[in-house]
């Protein structure tokens, strides 16, 4: 792993501009592909050397507005004018007869559990844990946030991303990635997993779309994610992946995209000071001032901080800690209100690669996935980090020492 | 009758002492669309709220979401309200309301005996769930001392009520514009007991404030609880200049304004929805945490400010 990297460049980042860091993304040798962030759900390819740089400023395009030519079409047209309510009722029972009320009697409000999958054929044996193995990650709604204590009183904000229905789609293993993606993925070791979210109505979708859920007998998902995994770590498709993937304790890395704030001006957009309001300032109390200086170069240089869209963004946050689980409505406790986007927003959430998330030994994680339904013991509906004061406690009280 | 009382009056959390002229009539609101079980009554419906939870909503107000529809989802809100109930199963927090005057003790590391007590009478009270916030102020030496506890921190070893009263007003800010005395409290204050059966009483002082400068312009907000002085303040012509302005930025006809007073409150049907779920559980804690409080004695008369 190019842990030692990683942290040599973290720790290059962090003196200089650790504030910064929630605007970072990880961009590797593939910078020049502006686009590859922002379809990736996870990109997680560290072949080469690895730096931590501003997105901001760059004429890197990181706002993806129109889907891929490659994708298949998604939504289909309806006209309801031409189904009768008797053949519409017809299909609505064929849908629900294949695919079982499970799937859409789950709903987040109830507890968000995805149902197992009927696939009885084991396709992809259950790989063993290895040190730099990769799993996973699951994709969540940002539902909210909530305030938490520790055990010494302080308070902190968390934000609670519930993991709604997932079940994986499908695996691509290694060589078939490098064949049909070639170059963008410089690791070659790894393969994609499909990881779908939160069933849908088939009716609304195109026949070639719902040939991706095929492999895995779900239903097709409002929402899909990509994640590199390494082969031992392949899961079958259709299975279910809930909160308890994860643990508590542990260091994750959040994707999503940020809060939309449309078109802004410079002082919101960029931090500008504006000018004062009064002592004589001309009809310039929140613009951008000068834009550049004279000389060789006399013009506007790309990049320069102007108005514009603000937001709406793919941005990842690295090395979040989770501090509590809900196994009941499958809600994870991020620590912090920075998880990005509005509430009802979708991320994608994996394991940290930092070198601080190394004091968790990875092999104690559910490997390849955690399976509810063979664990002996009954699982607790809540899940605390050590040091979070759990609200069943009895009030904290400081030992006199004296 | 057909009025949603329950929805529209008493916006602010005093509950009826500040009884505001919004009683309009609303139908069923039709973009109301979740399967509940009261979706097809109506007027039986309405005394049923006002029966059995039209008191919860001052009593535990922080139980009700926020009703800003951005920030809504119901899985958390459930979750929050596992967590309140499981807070306030170790720690009894009483009814009260703006003006009451309470005595908080919190966990301090760095106090002799490691608690820290506070008495101070309520002036305001923010927030939802979990992020409940209440402000106490009192004279301490000489300096006016407001304090704002999270409702559900785990620091926090007891809140009493010392006083349970209701004011005029939403929240008494302007105390820090008002003589010392209308907000010094003794930090030795006994409690004094109430019977369950007498309704919560208003206290109907006016406030006669210092004179100006002021931290705001208090003479503009429509205060019911300060004694009225704008004749001595303002000039005839900024009367009719404030009086024209307040029309125009709608502070005349907010209390007609229907879609606003929904938009800032919980639907009577949500409010019955949550209390139904929690009141059972809020019952069994006020029984058994009220077991270990002494017994109750008379209303002794006191002295007043």
């Amino acid at each position: 792993m190019t842990s030692s990297l990683l942290a040599s460049a973290l720790r290059h980042f962090q003196n200089g501009r650790s504030i910064l860091l929630q605007n970072a993304s990880v961009v590797g040798p593939m910078s020049n592909l502006g686009n590859f962030q922002s379809l990736n759900g996870n990109n997680t390819t560290f072949g080469g050397s690895v730096t931590f740089v501003q997105t901001r400023g760059s004429r890197v395009k990181t706002r993806l507005t129109h889907p891929r030519n490659t994708w298949p079409k998604r939504r289909r047209e309806r006209n309801d004018q031409e189904l009768t309510a008797d053949n519409q009722a017809f299909l609505n029972k064929v849908v629900y007869d294949k695919y079982g009320p499970a799937h859409f009697d789950w709903r987040a409000e109830n507890t968000g559990m995805p149902f197992i999958s009927p696939l009885k054929q084991i396709i992809y044996e259950r790989g063993e844990w290895e040190p730099r193995s990769i799993r996973t990650g699951v994709i969540g709604r940002k539902i909210g946030i909530h305030p938490m204590w520790d055990k010494d009183g302080n308070r902190m904000l968390t934000t609670l991303v519930q993991v709604t229905d997932n079940h994986v789609l499908k695996y691509i293993p290694p060589e078939t990635v490098e064949k049909n993606y070639g170059p963008r993925f410089k690791r070659k070791d790894v393969g994609l997993l499909l990881v779908g979210a939160e069933s849908t109505d088939p009716q609304r979708f195109t026949k070639e779309y719902l040939n991706v859920f095929d492999e895995s007998g779900v239903p097709p998902k409002t929402k899909t994610a990509r994640f590199m995994v390494t082969p031992n770590a392949k899961l079958q498709p259709g299975t279910p992946l809930y909160a308890t993937h994860f643990k508590v304790g542990q260091r994750v890395e959040v994707f999503g995209h940020t809060v939309d704030h449309g078109f802004q001006g410079v002082m919101k957009r960029w931090g500008f000071k504006g000018m004062p309001a009064s002592h004589g300032v001309t009809k310039s109390h929140r613009r951008g001032g000068n834009t550049g200086g004279g000389g060789e170069k006399a013009r506007v240089w790309p990049g320069t901080k102007l108005p514009g869209h603000m937001g709406n963004r793919w941005r990842k946050l690295l090395g979040q800690h989770i501090i509590r689980i809900n196994t009941k409505y499958n809600v994870l406790y991020i620590r912090g209100h920075a998880v990005m986007g509005e509430v009802g927003s979708f991320v994608t959430i994996c394991d940290s690669f930092l070198s601080c998330a190394e004091e968790m030994d990875k092999s104690t994680l559910p490997f390849p996935t955690h399976y509810p339904e063979e664990s002996e013991e009954p699982i607790p509906e809540e899940y605390y980090a050590p040091n979070i004061y759990n609200f069943a406690d009895p009030s904290i009280v400081f030992e006199d020492k004296r | 009758m057909g009025t949603y009382a329950g929805c529209v009056r008493s916006m602010n959390r005093n509950g009826p002492s500040g009884f505001t002229e919004a009683d309009g009539t609303i139908e069923n609101s039709s973009n109301y669309e979740r399967e509940t079980k009261s979706s097809c009554q109506k007027y039986p419906y309405v005394s049923a709220i006002e029966e059995n939870f039209a008191p919860f909503r001052f009593v535990y107000p922080e139980f009700l979401p926020d009703p800003n529809i951005k920030w809504r989802n119901r899985v958390r809100e459930k979750l929050e309200r596992m967590d309140m109930l499981k807070r306030r199963s170790n720690l009894d927090i009483p009814e009260f309301y703006v003006g009451s005057i309470l005595s908080v003790t919190l966990s301090d590391r760095n106090a002799p005996g490691k608690t820290n007590t506070f008495v101070g009478i309520c002036i305001q009270r923010e927030g939802t769930a979990m992020r409940s916030i209440f402000t106490l102020r009192n004279i301490v030496d000489g300096h006016g001392v407001e304090i704002a506890y999270d409702l559900y921190n785990p620091t926090i070893l007891n809140i009493s009520c010392l006083r349970l009263e209701k004011r005029l007003d939403e929240n008494l800010r302007y105390l820090r514009d008002a003589p010392a005395q209308y907000s010094t409290f003794p930090f030795d204050m006994v409690p004094e007991l109430r019977s369950a059966n007498v309704p919560v009483p208003v206290n109907p002082i006016k406030v006669k404030l210092n004179p100006r400068p002021w931290s705001a312009k208090w003479h503009l907000w429509d205060l019911k609880g300060v004694e009225d002085s704008s004749e001595q303040i303002l000039e005839p012509w900024e009367m009719r200049r404030f009086d024209r302005w307040k029309f125009a930025e709608g502070f005349v006809t907010t209390k007609y304004d229907l879609m606003r007073a929904y938009r800032s409150t919980i639907p009577a049907e949500e409010q019955t929805e949550i209390y139904n779920e929690v009141h059972q559980q809020l019952a069994n804690l006020f029984a058994s945490l009220r077991k270990q409080k002494r017994k109750r004695t008379f209303l002794k008369p006191q002295k007043t400010v």
